[in-house]
């Protein structure tokens, strides 16, 4: 589903971010991607979703090449994907129904399938008795699910985590997790960025392991 | 290895359409909501920040209630003007030698004319008269011998444009019996000219205000856009088209417009208002029906119309400048 091609990321000010990185990740796959802070886990995240462009190699999805987009299909890709931020990015204006409803909103959905389908998404991470709540009256642990809630609510087939778990504590993160696993029981793939080893290691998934924008493991070499 | 997903028989989802079967009737019908959603929370944006917003309004009123103002005042200028043209006539004068007979003849011929409304004699008995009660030598032209004064055709044309009027004024110095065809109508022509200078000034006016709508109207827009920049960001990230987040910005830039240019028809009218009695007596003065009129539909519709139009050009430019800025995101 996901092919790197000797992927690398510059940026102007603070050098190589990700160097000649490739690997790919079939359909169904959960998988880890871990590393120091800095190694390059968020822009490789961002790469697929578009938010960056790659500056060497390229990074296919089911063979359309990325590079080879146009401006304007790029939302039509977004669509397909689920993003999770570490710090959420919800819109705190907005209560928890109402950003849940975002994606279906931008995707046209008729307002009583967007009601339908929030509901949904709300009742399996638990939140249903909380959507008229705005994102700042919830802990921290309710904000993410939140944020899951909005990366599920449109079905994709794809969802791309980054740090999912870092402002929580271990109870939750493990709640999140065994979320997550549930997601790719029912056929959706998952790349997880998060730089904690002990629950990466108790999930036991494929993992690949950046360190300083190389891909030391998980890649083509010894997966 | 490096097998791709799609090796599984199906495509894989990045190569299938977005799993949305819906009729496009409904998809449709769910724009349309989704247009009228955004202008309403447009609306209440504005509405929320009365202070902020009204400021913006009443800039573009300004700009906007000047050329609507001089526009209402030139139509009202236009009217007299073209009723005076239409009582303004042509006078022939008849060589002296042709009898107030003849000149009877002449007029009644000329009356049947396609390019003459009416016409009307002036003996040369009526000429003296005239001139006697009118030029306070009555004196001296009781001591003269006989009646030195030709007879006098006054002819009103029916059309009264230039060309139509030079037409009949060719014809009628044609006239075996004509002496001098004089058509008095310089003063009428320089008020015009005037005129026509005084309605460029305001187009030339009117194009530079224009801009300065879309630079206020885009000017608060780019505030709006910065104040809800991650909103934008988020939004982008969740697969939103430039058009999508345009909209409600597009909706913002109608508002401030139309809102802006309804306080400036308001003034303009208001301006009419104020100066309509000192006017009416004016006319009254002159014996003249004529009465201080109110901006007119078609100006009207033109101010609404233009304002609409650079409100969202305003906003369109800023934020397409803005989202390029954002760009890869």
């Amino acid at each position: 589903m996901i092919e790197f091609d000797n992927v690398s990321k510059r940026y102007p000010d603070s050098g190589e971010a990700l160097s000649e990185v490739s690997f790919s990740l079939q359909r169904g796959e959960l998988a880890f991607l871990t590393g120091h802070s800095g190694a390059g886990k968020t822009t490789l995240l961002r790469l697929i979703a578009a938010l960056e462009r790659p500056s060497r190699g390229d990074i296919l999805l089911d063979g359309i090449s990325i590079k080879g987009l146009r401006k304007r299909q790029i939302p039509y890709l977004r669509r397909k994907l689920g993003l999770i931020f570490q710090d959420y990015r919800l819109l705190n204006h907005l209560s928890v129904f109402d950003n849940v409803a975002l994606p279906l909103e931008i995707m046209g959905h008729h307002p009583d399938d967007i009601t339908r389908r929030v509901r949904a998404a709300l009742d399996k991470v638990g939140l249903l008795k909380k959507e008229k709540r705005l994102p700042l009256a919830l802990s921290g642990g309710e904000q993410q699910r939140v944020g899951i809630a909005r990366a599920i609510v449109h079905k994709p087939p794809l969802i791309l985590a980054d740090e999912p778990t870092g402002n929580l504590d271990p109870d939750l993160a493990e709640e999140i997790m065994r979320m997550f696993r549930d997601f790719n029981d029912v056929g959706v793939t998952l790349l997880i960025a998060s730089h904690d080893q002990q629950l990466v290691q108790r999930f036991s998934r494929r993992t690949l392991r950046l360190d300083h924008g190389k891909l030391t493991e998980g890649g083509f070499n010894d997966a | 290895m490096r097998n791709n997903s799609s090796s599984k028989g199906r495509p894989g989802p990045f190569r299938q359409p977005l799993s949305q079967k819906i009729r496009w009737s409904v998809r449709l019908k769910t724009y349309a909501l989704a247009h009228l959603h955004s202008l309403q929370g447009s609306f209440l944006r504005i509405w929320e920040t009365p202070i902020a917003s009204s400021l913006t309004i009443l800039v573009v009123a300004i700009a906007l209630a000047l050329p609507a103002s001089f526009h209402a005042l030139i139509q009202n200028a236009r009217l007299p003007i073209e009723a005076l043209q239409t009582t303004s006539h042509i006078s022939l004068f008849l060589k002296p030698e042709i009898t107030n007979e003849a000149a009877r003849r002449l007029t009644e011929k000329l009356g049947g004319f396609p390019l003459i409304l009416g016409t009307q004699i002036l003996t040369k008995e009526d000429g003296l008269r005239e001139l006697i009660a009118y030029s306070g030598f009555a004196d001296a032209l009781s001591a003269l011998h006989g009646n030195p004064l030709p007879a006098v055709i006054l002819v009103r044309p029916r059309m009264t444009d230039a060309a139509a009027v030079t037409l009949l004024l060719d014809e009628l110095r044609r006239l075996s019996e004509a002496d001098h065809v004089q058509f008095d109508d310089e003063w009428l022509k320089k008020l015009r000219a005037i005129l026509a200078i005084a309605e460029r000034c305001i187009v030339a006016f009117s194009i530079l205000l224009g801009f300065g709508v879309v630079f206020i109207v885009g000017n608060t827009i780019r505030l709006e856009l910065q104040s809800r920049l991650e909103e934008i960001a988020v939004n982008k990230m969740l697969g939103a088209t430039d058009h999508f987040i345009r909209r409600p910005f597009i909706h913002s830039g109608f508002w401030y417009a139309f809102l802006g240019a309804l306080m400036a028809w308001l003034v303009a009218n208001l301006l009419i208002l104020g100066i309509q009695s000192p006017a009416n007596e004016l006319a009254e003065l002159y014996g003249s029906p004529y009465r201080l009129a109110y901006l007119d539909l078609r100006g009207t519709a033109l101010l609404m119309g233009s304002a609409i139009v650079l409100g969202i050009v305003g906003a369109f430019i800023v934020v397409n400048h803005f989202l390029k800025d954002l760009e890869p995101l």
